[in-house]
């Protein structure tokens, strides 16, 4: 500050002292006036035409002094103007008003002045129910404008002047009086202006609760006001979605979106929540309620053809107490929401699993997958083998998958499974899996299961891959691992589970469990790779010592054959007259035999070592492996503790 | 494609147990007395196949053989209500209907002589299954018949159908009470071999065990046939539930056994059943648990095969193996739990040379037969304590041999004729290496048994001897 500048402002201040004085007592007219001349000497610009300006730039349009200016972002009075320092730092204070209006109206204009064609693709509905909720609080503002503009045309003559010709009652100061409240709405409504730029549908609505959280009572009420008019129509969807599982969103502003998808992967894949759409006085809790429920309509739609659940919506809307109709709800009843949502997902979704249940028999499905696939039909798959074994000895390539499905037709004719339901029993097939050059029927038969919609959301691809595995483990363990501790466990539970299942995805967590659990403590996990190793070298040892037994027993029956020429027993002995050419070929026989038997022995000492090592890897890494079901099966293993003797004396 | 069995039940014994043995399984599978499906019958689930077969008109018809030497208990049966279930064509009784005397080698002469005619029953019945698992005899080792022609039979189908199973349900006679037929020592022994020899597996049937059953734990006075062959048939239905009712595990003869009989020669199982109850008897309900139901299998009261060990050898004895049957409502997590049980507390004494385990088979219970108990339970086992009922045997043949006693009988017939008398010695020799071998397992160096003379000698006899896989 320079002395000049210095010196004004002492001067300003006495001046403000004297005026002060005069106007409270009103005795000495003439002294104010001297004044006020001497302020206009000083001045250049009447104290009336700011006032005009400013009620203009207040406005959002440039006054005679007071204009807009670009390269300072802000109303001010250009330089020339001669005006004191107080004066200017009160018109551009004030002006702050017009410049925060700017803002508003520019974001008014830009979400709903434009053609309305472009208006519909690119602003959604909940920016356009936030623009009219501005427009509606400016025109309360237009207003105060209007009557203060107004005030500063008619002068109102001051109490105490007894003259008509006193100053403007609007004077500067008066009007920052009244400009102060609808400046700090102004200013919470540029701030929200600014936060909901870019922003659309849910994301608006989560913006503007965002600044909602305030003390103070007024901004409160402000806020309300504001919340339920931009909510109403993300409420409204809401609304239609859990009720009518229609998705109301041309603009994608809602927290959940659908994806064209087949019906099979509706559930899994159909419907996404949309996070950060999703505003926050929507707890992510409520927000997954949301979509279940939409979308067990949906899937009771399009995958089991079912119109049910339009009477559990409209008995939930009624409990809850709001009607189907649109409208009914708004901010700041989120628990009247939440009630809705509950009801309405609770009433669907035990519709939704009593068509699963009894309509599409879920349980009996799971039943047969165990029974055929987990091959729990033990008769069934005795024959199974029986019959399809021949015929998979060949290398894969030459195998007919159609002469499989006849075998397997035989296999189901000649077991308890014909008396099955034929439905289940259509739906087994056999699947030959991708083979390579050298792979035999063994490697790549399977079966499978055809769970049609809408079952296949639970039996997607996936699962049924993983039955699969499970399937092509079962067939080469069959009898050698106690199954039932496993399955029939693992299937306990997830009955349990499956009949306190509440919705689909509920149930679809049960079967996921039941499915793991299997896959767990049948060694097929990603921690098991190691000792599923050794168990399928196992395996491979026990069908060598087959394939070896079956020899040893065609070569000992011969053998056998060629010594019945000779008396069975000695005291049977009635030809006594010995041959000397059967006992020369008894001797041979007894020298071949021997030989059989070294060779035998050879063999049989040979698989014996090598089985013993696998097994001793196998029950060495049992105890290491993370699934606690595991350990039970060193248990069944090991009941007497023999092999941990055998292990410790060594 | 069912594992075909078929059943020859021989002589009095044998026909009586096996006609108990249908009773029941008709009962189970909700058929007749004719042969047809009761109306109630609709559940499926149930195999009738492997023991039953379809007649034209719909009858189920048991694959079964009955035959005798002497005519009253087949008569009987085809007087009574179940006269029209079996074929009859399948009824062998001896034209000249005399029997054979309680004397084995009667018995096993007449069989020689009319083989052909029951092999060609036989040889039908084969045809008519699609893959024949095996057989299954029905007798007594006491008497003549089913002892002496049994034998004869047991040798024939084990050279014909050389990898077909055999398991025998062999009846014991009562030690307790002096026999009317003073030979049966004779006629145990000669039977013996043929069982140790020619069949896979031998269910034994003691019946001073039955008694003593019926007496103390049915707390009946004077326990009739009817009474302990009804414990028979309890216990030949409930071994067969997994064959008939067919789960995971254990639907064939071969699956059930293969894990009983670790070594070809330890074939003889006990068996033991609770809750025991016999018809009109039902004024004991229990509660039954899976743990409760495996304990009290355990118990040697509850087995069918009386103990003859003193003391410090029943404390030597093992178990070579077990496998409990369990029928009914069963939470499959409370089988986990019961072994656990039964582990901690050391109740089962198993042999030290190799794994061994409760084996565990659950299976589903006829829906048709109403029982007051929600679990029951069969166990089958090898223990080696049976050697002592076989030492017992031997102990009475040799009394008997020493005095000379009653030999004249046997040597009318062609195996014993110009008093050729080396059959008994040589079963006898059979029997005692049996009961060593049994012994040989409660010691730890089994693994190493008999593999001392190895050689030029066993392969003979390997040659000489029967093949069993």
């Amino acid at each position: 500050m320079d002395d000049h500048q210095t010196q004004d402002l002492v001067k300003e201040l006495v001046h403000r002292l004297i005026s002060a004085e005069s106007g409270g007592g009103g005795r000495d007219a003439g002294g104010a006036l001297q004044y006020t001349e001497l302020v206009l000497d000083e001045t250049e610009v009447s104290e009336a035409a700011l006032v005009r300006d400013v009620l203009y730039a207040c406005q959002g349009i440039d006054g005679r002094y007071v204009r807009f200016d670009k390269g300072s972002d802000a109303y001010d009075l250009p330089d020339g103007v001669r005006v004191p320092r107080s004066t200017r730092t009160l018109v551009r204070k004030l002006c702050e008003l017009g410049w925060l209006f700017r803002k508003v109206r520019g974001f008014i204009s830009d979400n709903i002045s434009r053609s309305p064609s472009d208006a519909a693709t690119e602003v959604g509905t909940v920016a356009q129910a936030f623009c009219s909720a501005l427009q509606e609080e400016l025109s309360d503002y237009y207003k105060l404008l209007a009557v203060l503009e107004s005030y500063s045309l008619n002068p109102i003559p001051t109490p105490g002047s007894d003259s008509g010709v006193s100053g403007n009652y609007l004077s500067l100061r008066r009007l920052a009086v009244w400009l102060a409240e609808p400046a700090v709405r102004m200013r919470l409504m540029a701030v929200l202006v600014d936060g909901c730029r870019g922003l659309r549908g849910g994301a608006m609505a989560g913006a503007i609760h965002g600044h909602a959280q305030h003390g103070d009572p007024t901004f409160q009420d402000f806020m309300g006001r504001l919340l339920r008019r931009v909510c109403s129509p993300l409420f409204e969807m809401v609304r239609s979605w859990v009720l009518e599982g229609e998705l109301e969103d041309v603009f994608a502003e809602f927290f959940i979106i659908g994806q064209p998808v087949k019906a099979e992967s509706l559930w899994q894949e159909g419907y996404l929540l949309q996070s950060d759409m999703l505003p926050a006085f929507i707890s992510p809790v409520l927000a997954q309620r949301i979509l279940r429920t939409g979308k067990s309509i949906n899937f009771l739609k399009v995958c089991c053809d079912d119109n049910g659940w339009a009477d559990a919506a409209t008995e939930a809307a009624v409990c809850v107490g709001t009607t189907t109709s649109r409208g009914g709800l708004g901010y700041g009843q989120i628990d009247a929401l939440e009630a809705l949502v509950v009801e309405a997902a609770k009433r669907i979704d035990r519709h939704l699993m009593d068509v699963i249940h009894k309509r599409y028999r879920f349980k009996d499905h799971c039943l047969a997958i165990k029974r055929y696939l987990l091959l729990g039909q033990g008769d069934f798959v005795q024959y199974l083998m029986d019959v399809v074994g021949p015929e998979l000895s060949e290398p894969a390539n030459r195998i007919s998958s159609f002469h499989l499905a006849g075998l397997l037709e035989t296999a189901i004719r000649a077991s308890n499974a014909q008396y099955d339901d034929r439905d289940i029993l259509d739906r087994i097939k056999v699947k030959m899996m991708d083979h390579g050059d050298g792979d035999r029927g063994w490697d790549v038969f399977s079966l499978e299961y055809d769970a049609r919609v809408p079952l296949d959301t639970v039996f997607t691809a996936s699962v049924m891959k993983r039955y699969l595995k499970i399937f092509n483990f079962l067939w080469k363990l069959k009898r050698y691992y106690i199954m039932f501790e496993v399955l029939e466990v693992s299937w306990a539970r997830f009955s349990e589970e499956m009949d306190s299942a509440k919705d689909l995805d509920d149930l679809l967590l049960a079967h996921d469990k039941y499915l793991t659990s299997i896959v767990e403590k049948s060694l097929l996990g990603e921690r098991s790779h190691g000792i599923l190793r050794n168990l399928f070298a196992l395996f491979d040892i026990i069908l060598q010592f087959r394939s070896h037994a079956d020899r040893w027993f065609e070569r000992i029956y011969e053998l056998q054959l060629r010594g019945k020429g000779k008396p069975k027993s000695k005291a049977k002995a009635k030809s006594k007259e010995v041959d000397s050419w059967v006992d020369g070929g008894r001797k041979a026989m007894i020298q071949l035999a021997g030989e059989l038997f070294r060779k035998m022995g050879e063999d049989l000492d040979s698989i014996a070592k090598d089985y013993t090592s696998s097994l001793d890897a196998f029950i060495a890494q049992l105890p290491m492996q993370q699934h606690v079901d595991l350990k039970f099966l060193l248990f069944r293993l090991d009941f007497t503790e023999y092999y941990s003797r055998v292990s410790s004396n060594k | 494609m069912p594992r075909e069995i078929i059943t020859i039940q021989v002589g009095q014994c044998g026909n009586q147990i096996g006609m108990e043995f249908w009773k029941q399984l008709c009962l189970e599978h909700g058929i007749g007395k004719d042969g047809l499906l009761e109306d109630f019958a609709t559940q499926g689930g149930d195999r009738k196949d492997v023991f039953f077969y379809q007649a034209d008109d719909q009858h189920y018809i048991p694959r079964a053989l009955l035959v005798d030497l002497e005519p009253r208990v087949i008569n009987g049966i085809q007087n009574s209500e179940y006269r029209n279930l079996y074929n009859h064509e399948n009824i062998f009784v001896a034209e000249h209907g005399g029997g054979a005397g309680n004397n084995w080698a009667s018995g096993y002469h007449q069989g020689e002589q009319v083989v052909d005619d029951i092999m060609d029953m036989i040889d039908r019945e084969a045809d008519g299954s699609d893959s024949l698992e095996g057989f299954v005899l029905c007798h007594s080792i006491a008497g003549g018949t089913g002892s002496g022609m049994g034998s004869y039979l047991l040798e024939t189908l084990n050279d014909r159908y050389s990898k077909k199973l055999v398991q025998t349900y062999s009846v014991f006679p009562n030690q307790m009470e002096t026999s009317d037929v003073v030979v049966q020592p004779y006629n145990s022994l000669l039977t013996l071999k043929r069982l140790t020899l020619n069949a896979d597996c031998v269910v034994v049937l003691d019946n001073t065990a039955l008694n003593r059953i019926a007496v103390e734990r049915l707390h009946l006075a004077n326990p009739t046939f009817a009474q302990t062959n009804s414990l028979v048939s309890t216990v030949m239905s409930a071994s067969t539930t997994t064959l008939r009712y067919p789960g995971y595990m254990n639907n064939d003869l071969v699956g059930l056994l293969a894990s009983l009989i670790p070594t070809p020669r330890c074939h003889f199982l006990m068996t033991g059943y609770t809750p025991l109850t016999v018809e009109r008897q039902v004024n004991m309900i229990r509660k039954t648990t899976v743990l409760d139901v495996m304990r009290r299998l355990l118990q040697t009261k509850n087995i069918m095969v009386s103990s003859y060990a003193r003391n410090k050898e029943a404390s030597q004895a093992k178990y070579i193996s077990i496998l409990n049957i369990i029928q009914g409502e069963v939470d499959p997590t409370q089988v986990h739990e019961s072994l656990q049980r039964i582990r901690e507390r050391k109740l089962v004494n198993f042999i030290e040379w190799g794994p061994a385990s409760i084996q565990v088979a659950l299976s589903r219970k006829s829906p048709y037969v109403q029982t007051t108990h929600r679990v029951s339970g069969l166990m089958l086992a090898n223990h080696t304590s049976i050697r002592h009922l076989f030492s017992k045997c031997l102990g009475q043949y040799e009394k008997l041999r020493k005095k000379q006693a009653f030999l004249d009988n046997y040597r009318k017939f062609p195996m014993f004729e110009d008093n050729d008398l080396s059959e008994f010695d040589e079963s006898r020799e059979i029997i005692e290496s049996l009961v060593d071998e049994y012994k040989a397992c409660e010691s730890p160096d089994y693994i190493k048994w008999g593999m001392e003379d190895a050689g030029e000698a066993n392969v003979a006899a390997a040659l000489d001897s029967k093949l069993v896989v």
